[in-house]
């Protein structure tokens, strides 16, 4: 072939303009713009749980905060490939990703649990007592 | 509520995450195409590949007749308590198969699992080595 790798340089051009398009920033809707990492969250005895794929992420190089009802999940994906190497196949992206979630609650931020396990991050998310739904006796 | 019918709020305008396998399976659930990087030095070719939520022991690597397959098996059981609420991916198995056309030292393959990355090193037999010819 004339150009090696011209058709995946293009589809893969194609595919970072689908994933700028794909952010949400041209929607009106003002939640989950980022687009990386994809989450799926979870209820558990009325508690979320929020499950993000991350592999190859280093536990430090990912930065998560809680505040009231947002949670931020920052952080950088390196792939590494040594020197002199001829690419055969070039899938996955090094990138940096901040991601900002709105939650339906306020969170316990000091009972917030996360933990990062084979490629997958699970943030375990209380509702804050303040919130919590109180009840009422008649009297 | 009743769980079935509850709601589940699917993210839009997203394409989907992974693309799924497109051939029969003999096992129940999805199945999905892992993000591999090929990469080919002098003496091995490197093939990594994305396989989040896969335990060392279920992954299955097989190479014959020059078809290298990779199976990764999820485990579903910490889902099951769990009843999602707002999903923009899926979770199934791995599954994907490359031919190969070097000759391949199958006695040396070495594979690693870490933090959801799999990575073979597949050294290249002797004789399919690149070899430099000096000039008399």
């Amino acid at each position: 072939m004339l150009l090696p790798g011209a058709l995946e340089t293009l589809l893969g051009l194609q595919d970072a303009m689908d994933r700028t398009f794909n952010t949400g920033f041209f929607d009106s809707a003002t939640t989950s713009r980022g687009v990386y990492p994809p989450v799926n969250i979870f209820e558990n005895n009325g508690d979320l749980v929020l499950v993000a794929e991350l592999p190859g992420v280093r536990k430090e190089d990912l930065n998560i905060e809680v505040k009231g009802d947002t949670i931020r999940l920052a952080g950088e994906r390196t792939i590494k490939h040594g020197e002199n190497v001829s690419y055969h196949r070039v899938e996955r992206n090094s990138s940096k990703f901040d991601r900002t979630l709105k939650l339906p609650y306020n969170v316990q931020s000091d009972k917030v649990k996360a933990e990062y396990k084979d490629g997958l991050l699970v943030v375990a998310l209380s509702r804050a007592e303040a919130d919590k739904p109180k009840q009422i006796t008649i009297q | 509520m009743s769980k079935e019918t509850k709601e589940v709020t699917k993210a839009k305008n997203r394409k989907p995450e992974k693309t799924e396998y497109a051939g029969e399976r003999t096992i129940p659930g999805k199945c999905y195409i892992p993000k591999t990087d090929i990469a080919e030095t002098e003496n091995s070719l490197v093939v990594t590949m994305d396989v989040p939520g896969v335990k060392k022991d279920n992954v299955n690597i097989t190479l014959e007749n020059n078809i290298l397959e990779v199976d990764a098996k999820i485990d579903n059981s910490p889902y099951e308590s769990l009843n999602p609420v707002y999903t923009e991916y899926n979770v199934g198995h791995y599954t994907r198969r490359f031919t190969v056309s070097n000759t391949i030292d199958t006695a040396k393959i070495d594979a690693n699992l870490t933090d959801g990355v799999l990575t073979l090193a597949l050294p290249k037999a002797e004789e399919s080595r690149p070899k430099k010819i000096e000039i008399s």
